[in-house]
């Protein structure tokens, strides 16, 4: 298919304007709700967000077009700072919305729930929004409140409030949690996030290019590799640069053992310290050690960084690294079958995970989850499938599905994936080309946009990227898959109870860092 | 004697019983493939928390601040009646079962008051889901002990020890039975798997640990140490009273002597097979824990019916 055919087959009389990967179609406000509903119906929807040129503000919506390797991208020019929500009838703009209001000081009319998310009304002040132009970067905040939160009170007899964070027991990022409970019951669960907010997106504008793989890999320490990717790739679509043979196929190899190495701390997190059987836990954060290790051999560093440039890679892996690291996989692959065993015989592990936090694949499909939140309530929704990067459209991964939606169904998938991960490492290195590591890119053009999506442990990650009229970058709009997934967890919570929320939390292991940006 | 016998116990079981719980952690540890520290950690630990100084809640009450020393008082007292050594080395009027058991009540009563005292939220479930499964656990508990002494004629685990060692074959079985029963309890009454994880960090699923969110310094060393008392008494009881086979009856040193290395010896087969449920299973739902503990109640049943 061809951009007249996406055209005809998905915005039917408009004319769109061609950027990088992006389709942008301009639309009015009034014709706004309509259009999105059109595209919304026919494409998956990624990410929304705003710019600020210099007191311009405009709304971006982008939806991917499977298969494709391309874009469409909705823009609304705002005259003022109001625009229309369509949080009532998409509930999966809500959030996004708040984001916009927020961090632009915007006005979504109509949103049903106006309230700040990632600057904290209890210490930040009134009308001060961090990603307009006109607020410099190294700009210090005074610590001076605006008003206070309010939790959503469920009410009736026997009800109480658990409040949990947002600083927790364990080594584990801020997150403050309102539970409304009966007994044990979870009755509603409100997640309030935000305490880990660094001003990446701002840092990004300020930066020098070099800088913005590092800055990506910050993002989420535990998705470094896939988030610089994610950035590398924008920049490679908007400079038009062809990425070398060899760079592809590492990057494949980088990023497959980046999921391997996050699977498997996973499986042993849940399995393990989610529901008490300690052994998966001792086993799964060995396996997790080792391929850390390997990272500090291959990389130079524990987390799969430094390895992504736009325009390829800087660690290259030679013939007797690529040997010794078949072998390795070969022993990791027989030592995870024995620890599965183990686990597949413990009919204590299987009552704790079945029935688990269970995700009704409804709630998964309104709200456009992906990766192994969509994967495992039978979704088949893969970025390495529909949107293929490095060398995913030679190497044909298999997407693995589950369709129970439970804990069990998503340590499933994950399990099911290591062995594909190995699988998909294995040919890649076999396949190896030879040739450069990376190459050159060319200026970045004017007024460009690209979208770049990667296929991260956790789900997708998009990042868009646009340059202003001098071709520099105006603005980097990162999208970790952690930002759309814990708006789930009230829905997946509401049957379970109290003591079984940290092993649900685990299914999914989220990132605060990458939501809160 | 009596006084003697009262305050050897009250220092033998406290002086071991953070031994019991380093052994149970280190044995853990070796099963599961890592080093671990050493069994004497839990001394450390105790003498480290001594030496702190406590934060205690502007919203507690005197209760909060009472509470670890009559928890640890009671955990002295339980152990006084219990034979340890020797069974002729127990403090009579406190060796009876109903003593024992509501003895043991008066502990875990404080224990739940001073978690919901602090008003923090993680007390507050801690302390209920204590005292659920402290209800449900009472009956295997009294029962179990009931079938012994129905079987032996005696409430008091003196008589009880000494009279199960010289049983006819052909009560052994309704023996084995509500030592069973006994062991499902000790379990639950000892927060230890599948019931409680004693070394789990996450506040949200946590029985006994999160009564003790809210103490520090003393207060919570007082509370750790009678935590391992209690484990220490109730193990002492299924080794001594339902298994007190190699137990010496008299007061003599020699005989001390052997009955100090048999209770080493089936204590820590004890504290081994602790250690092997916690690193061989999951921990149950807590919805699930009342199946388990019904189960301590029928074996007991079971054993009184076989016995009568």
């Amino acid at each position: 298919m061809n951009d007249q055919h996406i055209i005809q087959r998905y915005l039917s009389d408009r004319i769109p304007e061609r950027s990088g990967n992006t389709l942008v179609v301009r639309a009015e406000a009034h014709e706004l709700t309509d259009l999105f509903r059109t595209l919304i119906d026919a494409l998956p929807f990624i990410s929304m967000f705003a710019t600020d040129e210099y007191g311009s503000f405009s709304i971006r919506y982008v939806f991917g077009v499977p298969h494709e390797n391309a874009f469409i991208v909705v823009l609304l020019p705002l005259s003022g700072t109001a625009f229309p929500s369509l949080a009532r009838e998409f509930p999966c703009t809500a959030l996004y919305e708040r984001l916009c209001m927020t961090m632009f000081g915007l006005t979504a009319e109509g949103h049903p729930d106006p309230r700040t998310v990632t600057l904290h009304e209890e210490n930040w002040p009134r009308d001060t929004y961090p990603m307009r132009t006109s607020f410099e970067w190294n700009t210090r905040v005074p610590m001076r409140g605006s008003g206070t939160y309010r939790f959503h009170e469920v009410s009736g007899e026997g009800i109480y409030e658990i409040p949990v964070g947002p600083v927790h027991a364990g080594i584990i990022e801020p997150g403050n949690f309102r539970f409304s409970v009966a007994g044990e019951e979870i009755i509603a669960l409100e997640a309030r996030l935000g305490w880990v907010h660094k001003g990446t997106e701002k840092l990004f504008e300020h930066l020098a290019m070099s800088q913005h793989p590092a800055l990506a890999e910050h993002v989420s320490g535990d998705s470094s590799f896939a988030h610089s990717l994610a950035y590398c790739q924008a920049i490679e679509v908007l400079t038009g640069t062809a990425v070398p043979e060899r760079a592809r196929y590492l990057r494949t190899v980088f990023g497959e053992l980046e999921r391997l190495t996050m699977h498997l701390f996973d499986i042993g997190n849940i399995c393990g310290n989610g529901t008490g059987f300690t052994f998966m836990a001792t086993q799964g954060f060995r396996m997790t050690e080792e391929l850390r290790r390997l990272s500090q051999r291959l990389a130079g560093n524990r987390f799969w960084r430094s390895i992504n440039l736009p325009g390829g890679v800087t660690k290259d892996i030679s013939a007797d690294d690529a040997r010794q690291l078949t072998t390795f996989l070969g022993a990791l692959k027989e030592d995870f079958a024995d620890m599965m065993n183990v686990a597949d015989q413990s009919a204590s592990l299987a009552n704790r995970l079945q029935g688990t936090g269970t995700l009704s694949r409804v709630v998964a499909q309104e709200n456009h989850a992906t990766g192994v939140a969509a994967r495992c309530v039978g979704i088949e929704k893969d970025v390495r499938v529909e949107y293929p990067y490095a060398a995913y459209d030679s190497l044909k991964p298999d997407v693995v599905t589950e369709q129970a939606g439970d804990v069990d169904a998503r340590v499933k998938v994950r399990v099911r994936e290591v062995y594909e991960s190995i699988r998909l490492i294995v040919l890649a290195l076999e396949r190896l080309p030879r040739g450069p590591l990376a190459t050159t890119i060319r200026t970045l053009p004017s007024k460009g946009m690209a979208v770049g999506l990667t296929e991260s442990w956790r789900g997708e990650i998009a990042y868009a990227v646009i340059t202003d009229d001098q071709g520099a970058i105006a603005r980097v709009a990162v999208r970790d898959p952690s930002f759309v997934h814990w708006q789930l967890f009230p829905h997946m919570v509401g049957r379970d109870m109290v003591p079984d929320f940290p092993l649900i939390n685990k299914s999914l292991n989220l990132s605060y860092t990458g939501n809160d940006l | 004697m009596y006084v003697l016998s009262f305050v050897l116990n009250a220092i033998v079981v406290s002086a071991l019983s953070p031994l019991a719980v380093g052994l149970i952690r280190t044995l853990k540890a070796r099963i599961q493939v890592r080093v671990g520290a050493d069994p004497f950690q839990p001394y450390r630990d105790l003498s480290k928390l001594f030496r702190k100084d406590e934060v205690i809640s502007e919203d507690a009450s005197w209760i909060f601040t009472a509470s670890p020393y009559i928890v640890f008082g009671t955990t002295l007292a339980l152990a006084a009646g219990v034979p340890i050594l020797s069974s002729a080395l127990t403090f009579a009027p406190l060796s009876d079962m109903l003593v024992f058991v509501y003895m043991l009540a008066v502990g875990t009563f404080f224990l739940a008051l001073s978690g919901i005292d602090a008003g923090s939220g993680f007390g507050g479930f801690g302390a209920s889901r204590e005292m659920t499964i402290a209800a449900l656990t009472e009956g295997g508990l009294i029962l179990s002990l009931a079938a012994l002494a129905l079987l032996t004629g005696s409430s008091m685990f003196l008589t009880m020890a000494s009279v199960t060692m010289t049983l006819p074959l052909a009560k052994v079985l309704p023996l084995i039975i509500a030592a069973a029963a006994f062991f499902i309890a000790l379990l639950a009454e000892n927060a230890r798997y599948p019931v409680d994880n004693p070394a789990t960090h996450l506040e949200l699923t946590m029985v006994h640990e999160a009564m003790l969110l809210e103490h520090s310094g003393k207060g919570l060393a007082l509370m750790e140490w009678s935590a391992s008392n209690k484990l220490l008494i109730f193990t002492a009881i299924f080794v001594n009273v339902f298994l007190p086979w190699g137990s010496p009856t008299s007061p003599g040193l020699a005989a001390l002597f052997v009955g100090a290395i048999w209770f080493a010896l089936k204590t820590l087969a004890v504290l081994a097979g602790i250690a092997c449920i916690e690193s061989g299973m999951a921990k149950f739902r807590i919805f699930r824990v009342p199946d388990l503990l019904f189960t301590s109640f029928v074996l007991s049943v079971i054993a009184i019916v076989l016995t009568v």
